[in-house]
């Protein structure tokens, strides 16, 4: 058994860590990917979030953000909204088009939308239609501009640009759990929770981090190691924040557009795995933080379950 | 939001210039200020208040409440605002226009829309020859907005256009689209000889097959062409008047041409499968 709540906050006898969550300011993108059919609009989604789970090593954090019925979509058909976010809007005009280039436009029947307005834009189609080699068109409606690039399956269509905001990465919490079965099925529901939510994404595989990070490493070459304050192997071992009977941590990460969503998404998150209750070995709630000297957005665990 | 209105008093008889009278150009100023606007009508020079009853109050709306033929240059190189046309206009109307709409129940005169660059022009009739085109020493025609013709249109719709849609629901006369350097142009009536004569780049769309076609046009056969998907959501998107512009499917016969002129422009002609 989980050890008993004491006097502080607990949801279904789930103690709620006196703690908060560290984020750090990124910049972000939203992009409307069309198919022939949902299931190649997925195609090409799964494609373009595929190696995107963290800017440490991928460069950028991209998931699906919800599915678009085709009223919805810019041209009528099945679509799906991506979030992309990386450290930069340099990055993200890296990015973005590359991963359009390769991940969209190589899936078939697909088409490639902006779907996020602000002044601040980067390159989409503007990029991408070279691939046209001097056959593709540009056409401007009701004030936005699109390439009709020829391909073999017939025309890709790429909106010139998209905009870019600024957002916040790294809203996270810790699922503390008596083994990594029971953490896992919480955390399952707890992503499940956060899905619907807008403006939000947990871009590190099925929404769950099995190795979550702490900043820096013994090793000068690495920016990121285990953290292993939260590792149960280690409880012996290290200052350990793991009593005895945890046996498995997960994390789950949220980016989000701003720090409303991330809050609702943190709060439909844990409330989701909390549901599970101490007797389906959900012991406790934390959050990851680096002391405060990493972001400006920090989420306080207690508060925001108030 | 206030409008500003304009009563004839009588038909004119010779052609009246109504440039000076666009929502941008009389914002802020007092009714007696708007009756001494002085107009070019026929060879000499006439107040506003010499025409027109003037009523209202001078805002982002001018609405004429009866229009007519000899009504030139109605909304020429207006930037902003709104102007209604109860009844027909004579040429020019929003010529140069950069921003703004302009709406007009009845026919427009030859030249609607010529060197249009922004904005909106909605002719709920017929419009004459070279709606959207470029005047002699013009470098261009149409440079971007909206052309929505509810009626027919003469010759030479579009001709030497550079951006922007024109939308003719009715029949298009001959040499539809010719010369344009790019944009788009949209018949859902038959259109008449050699449509798109002498395109760069840009679409010609057409709803029917058109009377003859040049020779310098080749068939790409019949395809799904996504971007009309696109378009004609798009459009349809951008009011109910043009909601009926959901319905084309995105099959059509493509010809690439002008091939005298690189050939890459394109005639689209829509499918009915």
């Amino acid at each position: 058994m989980c050890s008993p709540a004491g006097d502080g906050m607990n949801i279904n006898g789930v103690v709620i860590d006196d703690t908060f969550a560290e984020a750090f300011p990124m910049k972000a993108t939203r992009i409307i990917i069309t198919a022939m059919t949902r299931k190649w609009a997925y195609h090409a989604a799964n494609a373009i979030r595929g190696f995107a789970s963290s800017v440490i090593a991928c460069g950028i954090e991209a998931d699906i953000e919800r599915e678009l019925k085709p009223d919805q979509t810019p041209d009528g058909r099945p679509g799906i909204a991506v979030l992309l976010f990386t450290m930069s809007t340099k990055d993200l005009e890296k990015q973005a088009p590359t991963r359009v280039g390769q991940s969209v436009m190589t899936t078939a029947t697909t088409a490639c939308y902006a779907g996020l307005d602000s002044d601040k834009r980067i390159a989409l189609g503007s990029h991408l239609r070279f691939f046209g080699d001097g056959y593709q068109i540009a056409k401007l409606i009701n004030g936005r501009r699109y390439w009709r690039i020829p391909v073999m399956h017939g025309e890709f269509i790429c909106e010139e640009s998209t905009g870019v905001t600024g957002a916040i990465g790294g809203g996270n919490f810790l699922v503390l759990a008596k083994t990594a079965r029971q953490g896992l099925a919480a955390c399952e529901k707890a992503v499940a929770a956060i899905q619907p939510l807008p403006g939000v994404i947990t871009a590190f595989p099925g929404g769950v981090v099995g190795s979550g990070s702490k900043v820096g490493s013994k090793y000068k070459f690495l920016s990121a190691s285990t953290n292993e304050a939260y590792c149960p192997t280690l409880k012996g071992q290290v200052k350990s924040a793991l009593t005895p009977e945890i046996g498995s941590v997960l994390e789950i990460v949220i980016d989000g557009l701003d720090e409303a969503a991330i809050n609702a998404a943190m709060r439909a998150g844990i409330r989701a795995a909390c549901a599970f209750g101490p007797e389906k070995g959900i012991c406790r709630i934390s959050a990851g933080h680096y002391g405060g000297n990493l972001g400006p957005h920090l989420f306080h665990l207690r508060a925001l379950l108030q | 939001m206030s409008v500003l209105r304009l009563a004839p008093r009588q038909a004119p008889e010779y052609r009246l210039d109504m440039s000076p009278l666009t929502p941008d150009r009389i914002a802020g100023q007092t009714l007696a200020a708007i009756k001494r606007i002085r107009l070019v009508y026929g060879g000499e020079t006439i107040r506003v208040a010499d025409l027109f009853t003037v009523s209202g109050r001078a805002g982002d709306h001018i609405r004429i409440e009866q229009g007519s033929g000899k009504f030139s240059g109605v909304g020429q190189g207006m930037q902003s605002g709104h102007i209604e046309i109860a009844g027909n206009v004579g040429d020019s109307v929003g010529r140069g226009m950069t921003g703004g709409s302009i709406q007009v129940t009845g026919d427009a005169g030859a030249w609607a829309g010529s060197g249009l660059a922004g904005g909106r022009i909605e002719i709920a009739g017929n419009a004459g020859d070279y709606a959207g085109a470029g005047r002699p020493g013009d470098r261009f025609g149409m440079r971007g907005g909206l052309l929505n013709i509810g009626g027919q249109a003469g010759d030479r719709a579009g001709d030497r256009m550079r951006r922007g849609i024109i939308i003719i629901r009715g029949r298009a006369g001959d040499y539809c689209a010719s010369r344009i350097h790019a944009g788009t142009v949209i018949v859902m009536g038959r259109a008449g000889s050699y449509p798109a004569a002498g395109m760069r780049r840009g679409s010609l769309i057409l709803a029917k097959k058109p009377a003859r076609l040049s020779a310098t046009f080749n068939s790409c056969g019949d395809l799904k062409i996504e971007f009309l998907r696109l378009l004609f959501t798009q459009l349809a998107n951008m009011g109910d008047d043009l909601a009926s512009l959901r319905q084309p499917r995105p099959t059509a016969h493509r010809f690439s041409g002008d091939l005298a002129l690189g050939g890459k422009g394109e005639i689209l002609l829509l499918g009915h499968d």
